[in-house]
């Protein structure tokens, strides 16, 4: 097997090739301005590695995948074009309202209740671009009040000449009935043709997202329509560049879903998150190679904290309702949770409880930590991991940035130390302490709403500031378990290379499995059949038309059910293909019952008001080749420790006094070596610390184990 | 121990005889004077004595303070996400933490601190009388259920779930889980009864009782409780969401101590506590000496238009601050707006953490650290015998008086002082602004409960920016107004006008206030159907404007009866005459045949044909500053987002510009505004002269007023002959006349009129 993917981050453009039997993992700087170069730059290195050129590199792979977040950036940096929504007359102020609580979607918990301060996102449609049209379809389809015609005409013309660059159509209950929609896609097609010029794109929210919710629908098309431009000029000049260099298949871009299609089968909001959401891809790949059971994958960089589940038995974990950037929009997203935790983390003392605070604050990279001496005037967990020893000044991130462990101490005892009268040391392990349990919380508080025990978990920890913490995150989870997984530093990419191309198709529906009233099990199995069949046809059809042979298609059918009226959609995923019976749907009903016990308790379920199914979501993929992982196990092969390569002092949490702590080197990755904490081994992507009690031990392609030996 | 009347003329001997035979021979375990009244932290028991002298670490206690949040959080996402009510799934939900005594140590990240608040006084009921009831007793594995709102609560709609947590056979702390559940079987739907005329037409009343024995609910109490409500589906569900929820917090609560041990929690728990109200009374201190009052006055009472006030004086004297809350109008005996003692204080802790003081922790220590005075049998601290359905109209107010009363203290503070801890806000619109609905739903199931518009309220601007259009409860954040799509999936209601917002209907300012939107409903294939509001504010402004910025208006309520809109529709060119807002449509009349009322925008429950449109509003904020300081451009903005019209532009804002273009003049601007301001020279009067022309020594006897008028000491209420002049000391409940006996009166003095 021979193939690329790239995950396209904000700083870095990480690059994995698997090559035959060998994998390569390389790096370079993301160049915004033009995607490519940085591109060429992180496959050129990957490609001295193994001794080729880039054009024959991409002349023989069989594919090149992309995880990116262009999307992300540019809906930060606000880049888009200017877009004007059409809507159902009297829902006008439905989008500027966001539900309400907009104004804190992707804010810290503080901020969000900080409510004289709200302050809803400078939003992606001006209130001013926003215009009515009379029709009205209610719950069931019906046609209420027909559409006029005459007057979208005029509120078409009103936006255009209102210099829209873009328009979204999103009317109420177009998932039902979309024929307003379609109509008015017809109308705008006859009045503004494609040859014409100055033609614009216009989007139809039915065909972006498939649940109810008027709101969360009109921000997901918006959303896309926002991103169309940036996604289609930045990806294409990917795929430009990659023609240009020899590679003639078609370029596929990661999903936040999961999955993965050709360009042209992707919507731009797909691929927002993707790069994160190939980790926790990787993640499950890797579980169920390696046999590891339930992964909690963590990502420590900065800034932030990112934490995905991935559980045996292959249930998925979505979020139907994700917040991207600052706003609530519907995509069936991996679910990922992200903390305000990282070692730009600032530390400050909390006055009412006399003890320190670490976030939510944070210095990230500019200016950064204190010790950076780029003007940080706060204390961050860098600082303190820098106090402690953990850190090399000279040598850290492999030596792009020298610390200055003079300021770190300064504004430690600044800012923490007179405030509660400790020495430094106790002030850098108390801020240690306290975003490693900030952080395990966050874990906890994942996990166990979803019903699982972190105990029962292995901690998978990578980004740049993950092995660092690992210990003292996964102690405060008793977790005694840690793996810094292969290829870490290019974790995301290398997850990218793992997918299959996958594309899911939903849709809201009200079925009763069980009319509590009258106490009958649903039997209309033809209509439930018949949107199964559906949605396996659009699914299909996605994968024929990217040349997918037919017989290697799968399906998996999902179903978000509840009981009575209840807010919550626990997802089953079926092997059932379809019902024919009731005794199906007594199954089904089981299924939904077990899940749900084991998320909220058993004695928890309630089917005497009632089992419903909302949504039906159909999982149309092609299975393909994916990374080989080998056996990453513990305890296997042995190899002579390194020598180290020098010693710090260093200070551990719950141990007095300095302790005289051996540095390893980069050799240290050799699998089968094996060190007792306290140790470090700083490589050029990361630092492991491994703190008294835990046990370092190299696997094959550059993994680590972590395991507790004091419990 | 209830204190009983007339016990002080008794010797001490005499007294304690007398004390323990009612103790021994009590009929019936009411609500309790000494646990309603008293908002302080209990005493430090032995147990926590002996904790907080073992656990003086911070550090530590901070670690136990994190697994705990994180239990609350994941206990409060269990309730949101398994939650039949509406209020559930939009929001209106906490679960907490108390000490082993009752007091709330903390809350859930994301939770209603009102509800919160308010469950300390029955857990403390249960300590006090079920503990050592033989027939009764707390043991592991109960659970207690209550929503009585005269045992603690706001209104009788939100349920409580309690349980308590041991180890080793001690009590050591409890924990809670509260939802706005809607229906409990009133006298009219949606658990919000405006018709109440008694606690009696409250529907279910739950005094504290355990419905859960050893984690299981008894099907014979739940079955009683779902054959005293309308929705049995809905009661059934979440009370086993609120125990699941209480279960599961009490799970981690028992693994902190398992890691941590139970002095360390308990320690915890206390010192929290403490260290909250000592904040609070260094942030006092920050505070100038003095006093600022604020009266509000409710313009309805849900059946007929009156002026009822709410009074207050804030003082600031060292570290003391009281609310002084007498003066306010008396309880209303057979109105449903009527307020218990520890609402009321719950509410003024709820406008503290919500506008003034939100980086503090959720806990009674906020509330300990006040002084409050009322009069017994006021409105706001009404007895147990008054209707308190509707209680939310005088607690809103309350909400707002800490809003408005804290920026007088803390606008000449500097920028580092604790106090100010964020920017200072003019009043949030304070109605709950929300259809409450009852009948058939799309499937069938008997329903009532309200709409998630209530938590839309425009918010106040602020020192330094407008304020956000519709952003919150006034009670909470990150609460949801809901997707339509999904409310009429299950609701027989079509929305006309989902969310609006609606020229001019805003708190004008140097900043303005966030606007509300509108609302315009029909129902439609159903003939079993109705609605009610529990909105006043159709007279007198609901959000005060804050240092020269205006009120927000006032919106009563809109609809046009006898007509199907539906079959309107259907007919050819009827549909683009249909203008879309509450003003146009109520002016233009479009309808041919149909009947256009206007009226107070409190509404009983009245039952609605299919195609009959209801209209009302969510309200805007106020404003702050004075309009001749805003910012042209803001105007034009304002403008060209519709939500001010040019008259506001020219009249108010005083701004010259080109209509067409809305290119500001800004000299003509400037001149405008400095002609204004000499005119408001002009049209000045000295304040004595004002006083004499102003001020009259009682309220207008034509007026239905209810409350002080100046001095606190005394308070009238009602009007003309039937008016009564009494001391606020002593003030006794009123009842008011039957609305359709005073209506009847008056068509019977028009008839004898005409001979």
């Amino acid at each position: 097997m021979k193939r690329v993917s790239v995950d396209i981050g904000g700083t870095f453009t990480d690059c994995f090739v698997i090559w035959g039997d060998r994998y390569v993992q390389s790096k370079a700087l993301t160049t915004k301005h033009n995607l490519a170069l940085g591109f060429n730059e992180a496959l050129d290195f990957a490609c001295r590695e193994v001794g080729t050129t880039r054009e024959t590199m991409l002349a023989e792979v069989d594919s090149v995948r992309y995880a990116t977040t262009l999307g992300t950036n540019a809906l930060i940096e606000r880049q888009g074009p200017r877009i004007g929504l059409i809507t159902t007359a009297g829902f006008k102020s439905t989008v500027p309202l966001s539900r309400g609580r907009g104004y804190g979607e992707g804010l810290s918990q503080k901020q969000q209740q900080d409510i004289p301060n709200a302050e809803r996102p400078h939003p992606l449609v001006p209130i001013e671009m926003i215009r009515i049209v009379r029709e009205r379809i209610d719950y069931k389809g019906d046609i209420v009040i027909a559409l006029d015609e005459n007057d979208l005409r005029v509120q078409i013309r009103d936006l255009v000449d209102a210099g829209a660059e873009a328009i979204v159509v999103a009317l109420t209950n177009a998932v039902v009935n979309p024929v307003h929609e379609l109509r008015i896609q017809e109308i705008f097609v006859e009045d503004y043709p494609e040859h014409m010029l100055g033609a614009l794109p216009l989007l139809l929210s039915h065909q972006v997202a498939g649940r109810k919710g008027e709101y969360v629908r009109s921000m997901s098309t918006i959303m896309d329509a926002f991103l169309h431009k940036v996604m289609y000029f930045g990806l294409s000049s990917l795929e430009r560049n990659l023609r240009g260099s020899g590679y003639d298949k078609p370029m596929l871009v990661v999903h936040n879903s999961g999955g993965m299609a050709q360009l042209n089968s992707t919507d731009a909001l797909q691929t927002v998150h993707s790069g994160p959401v190939s980790g926790i891809a990787a993640a499950e790949h890797l579980a169920k190679q390696a046999g590891l059971g339930n992964v909690v994958a963590t990502d420590m960089g900065g800034t932030s904290y990112d934490i995905g589940l991935v559980v045996d038995g292959g249930v998925k974990f979505y979020d139907f309702q994700p917040t991207i950037e600052r706003w609530l929009v519907t995509v069936p997203m991996v679910h990922l949770a992200t903390l305000g935790s990282g070692g730009g983390s600032i530390a400050q003392h909390n006055r009412m409880y006399d003890t320190v605070q670490c976030g939510p604050k944070s210095a990230g990279s500019d200016p950064g930590p204190a010790c950076y001496d780029r003007g940080g005037m706060k204390p961050t967990v860098t600082d303190a991991d820098l106090v402690l020893g953990y850190l090399d000044p000279g040598n850290y991130a492999n030596g792009y940035i020298k610390l200055n462990p003079k300021r770190a101490r300064q504004v430690l005892e600044d800012e923490i130390c007179d405030a509660l009268d400790l020495d430094l040391i106790a002030a850098a392990k108390l801020i240690k302490t306290t975003v490693d349990l900030d952080m395990a919380n966050g874990v906890a508080t994942e996990l166990r709403g979803f019903g699982y025990e972190p105990s029962e978990f292995t901690l998978l920890t990578y980004g740049g500031n993950g092995p660092l913490h690992a210990c003292g995150i996964a102690r405060g989870l008793n977790i005694g378990r840690i793996l810094a997984p292969p290829f870490a530093s290019c974790f995301s990419a290398c997850g990218a290379g793992n997918l299959s191309q996958l594309h899911i198709h939903e849709m809201s529906t009200f079925t009763v499995l069980f009319d509590s009233n009258v106490k009958q099990l649903f039997t209309d199995f033809p209509t439930f059949n018949a949107m199964v069949e559906e949605l396996e046809r659009r699914g299909r059809e996605d994968l024929l038309r990217q040349g997918m042979p037919e017989d290697k298609i799968q399906y998996r059918l999902e179903l978000d059910m509840r009981y009575g009226n209840q807010r919550v959609q626990t997802t089953v995923v079926t092997d059932l293909t379809r019902l024919s019976s009731i005794a199906d749907v007594v199954k089904l009903i089981g299924q939904f019952h077990k899940s749900y016990g084991d998320r909220f308790g058993e004695g928890s379920q309630a089917a005497e008001a009632g089992v419903r199914i909302n949504t039906i979501r159909v999982c149309s993929f092609v299975e393909v080749d994916a990374v080989d992982f080998q056996n990453i196990h513990p305890g296997g092969k042995r190899v002579e420790t390194p020598a180290p390569v020098g010693s710090r002092a260093c200070h551990f949490v719950d141990h007095d006094g300095a302790i005289e702590t051996a540095i390893y080197g980069e050799d240290a990755l050799e699998h089968g070596v094996v060190i007792d904490g306290p140790a470090i081994v700083t490589t050029s992507h990361t630092t492991y610390l491994v703190e008294p009690g835990w046990r370092y031990e190299a696997a094959a392609q550059g993994a680590v184990w972590f395991t507790r030996i004091d419990a | 121990m209830n204190v009983l009347p007339g016990i002080a003329t008794l010797s001490v001997g005499e007294r304690k005889i007398l004390q323990d035979f009612v103790d021994e021979h009590q009929l019936f375990y009411g609500p309790d004077p000494a646990i309603m009244r008293n908002h302080r932290l209990e005493p430090r028991t032995d147990m926590e004595d002996v904790a907080m002298n073992k656990h003086d670490d911070p550090h530590l206690l901070n670690q136990v303070r994190g697994r705990v949040i994180s239990a609350l959080s994941e206990s409060f996402r269990m309730v949101e996400q398994m939650g039949a009510a509406p209020g559930a799934k939009w929001g209106d939900l906490v679960t907490a933490i108390f000490t082993a005594s009752g007091d709330l140590s903390e809350i859930s990240p994301a939770g209603i601190v009102t509800f919160a608040g308010v469950c300390q006084y029955p857990i403390k009921f249960i300590n006090k009388y079920w503990t050592d009831d033989p027939s009764v007793g707390v043991r592991h594995g109960d659970g207690f259920i209550h929503n009585d709102s005269r045992y603690g609560g706001i209104h009788n709609t939100d349920q409580s779930m309690m349980m308590p947590v041991f180890h080793e056979g001690e009590l050591v702390c409890w924990v809670s889980s509260t939802i706005h559940e809607g229906e409990n079987g009133a006298i009219e739907p949606g658990g919000m009864p405006a018709k109440a005329e008694s606690r009696f037409d409250e529907g279910l009343k739950m005094s504290p009782f355990r419905i859960v024995e050893d984690f299981q609910v008894k099907r014979d109490i739940l079955t009683f409780l779902q054959n005293s409500v309308r929705d049995p589906k809905l009661q059934y569900e979440d009370v086993k969401v609120k125990l699941h929820a209480c279960i599961r917090l009490m799970e981690r609560v028992r693994s902190v101590i398992a890691e941590f041990g139970k002095d360390a929690l308990v320690a915890y728990l206390r010192r929290n506590l403490e260290d909250t109200e000592a904040e609070v009374r260094r942030r006092i201190t920050e505070l100038p000496d003095g006093v600022v009052r604020f009266n509000t006055w409710i313009d309805s009472t849900l059946r007929e238009p009156a002026l009822v006030k709410i009074a207050c004086a804030a003082r600031v004297k060292g570290d003391r601050m009281c609310m002084d809350f007498r003066g306010s109008s008396p309880q209303l005996s057979n109105r449903s707006i009527n307020a218990v003692i520890g609402s009321t204080k719950v509410c003024f802790l709820t406008g503290v953490l919500q506008n003034i003081w939100p980086d503090l922790p959720h806990n009674l220590g906020v509330l300990a650290a006040f002084d409050f005075e009322t009069d017994p049998n006021s409105l706001i601290d009404a007895n147990n015998e008054a209707p308190c359905a509707m209680s939310l109209l005088p607690m809103f107010r309350t909400i707002t008086v800490a809003t408005v009363s804290f920026p007088k203290f803390i606008y000449g503070l500097p920028d580092g002082a604790k106090a100010r801890a964020t920017v200072t806000i003019a009043g949030q619109y304070n109605q709950p602004a929300t259809f409450v609905y009852g009948g058939l739903t799309q499937h069938m199931d008997v329903t009532g409960n309200f709409c998630a518009d209530i938590n839309g309220n425009g918010q106040g601007a602020r020192e330094n920016r407008d304020g956000e259009h519709s952003v919150s409860p006034l009670f909470g954040f990150m609460c949801d107004t809901g997707e339509q799509e999904l409310a009429e999936e299950e609701l027989p209601m079509v929305r006309l006008i989902a969310q609006h917002l609606a020229r001019d209907r805003v708190g004008w300012g140097k900043y303005r206030g966030g606007l509300g939107f509108e609302q315009m409903v029909t129902v439609r294939g159903t003939n079993m159907w109705g609605f009610m509001t529990g909105q006043s504010g159709s007279w007198f402004c609901s959000a005060p404007g804050l240092f020269g910025g205006y009120n927000c208006p006032a919106y009563p309520i809109g609809k046009v009866k006898d007509v199907n809109v539906f079959d309107w529709f259907a007919v050819e060119g009827n549909a683009a005459r249909f203008p879309y807002g509450i003003v146009e449509l109520m002016n233009e009349q479009p309808i041919e045949g149909a009947r256009y009322l206007t009226a107070d925008a409190g509404m009983t429950f009245e039952l609605v044909e299919e195609g009959e449109i209801y209209m009302i509003c969510q309200g805007a904020g106020a404003g702050y500053g004075d309009v001749l300081e805003r910012e042209p451009e803001a105007v034009m903005k304002d403008l060209r987002e519709d939500l001010i019209s040019h008259e506001s532009a020219r009249d108010i804002y005083h701004v010259v510009y080109d209509a067409r273009t809305l290119i500001v003049d800004v000299e003509a601007t400037a001149k405008a505004r400095a002609d204004e301001r000499e005119a408001r020279k002009a049209r000045g009067r000295k304040y004595a002269d004002f006083v004499a022309d102003w001020v009259t020594e009682t309220p207008s006897l034509d007026l239905p007023y209810y409350g002080s008028w100046g001095d606190p000491s005394t308070v009238y209420t009602g009007s003309g002959a039937a008016r009564q002049v009494l001391d606020a000391g002593t003030i006794q409940p009123i009842f008011m006349a039957d609305p359709r006996d005073v209506r009847i009166a008056e068509l019977e003095a028009q008839l004898a009129a005409k001979g």
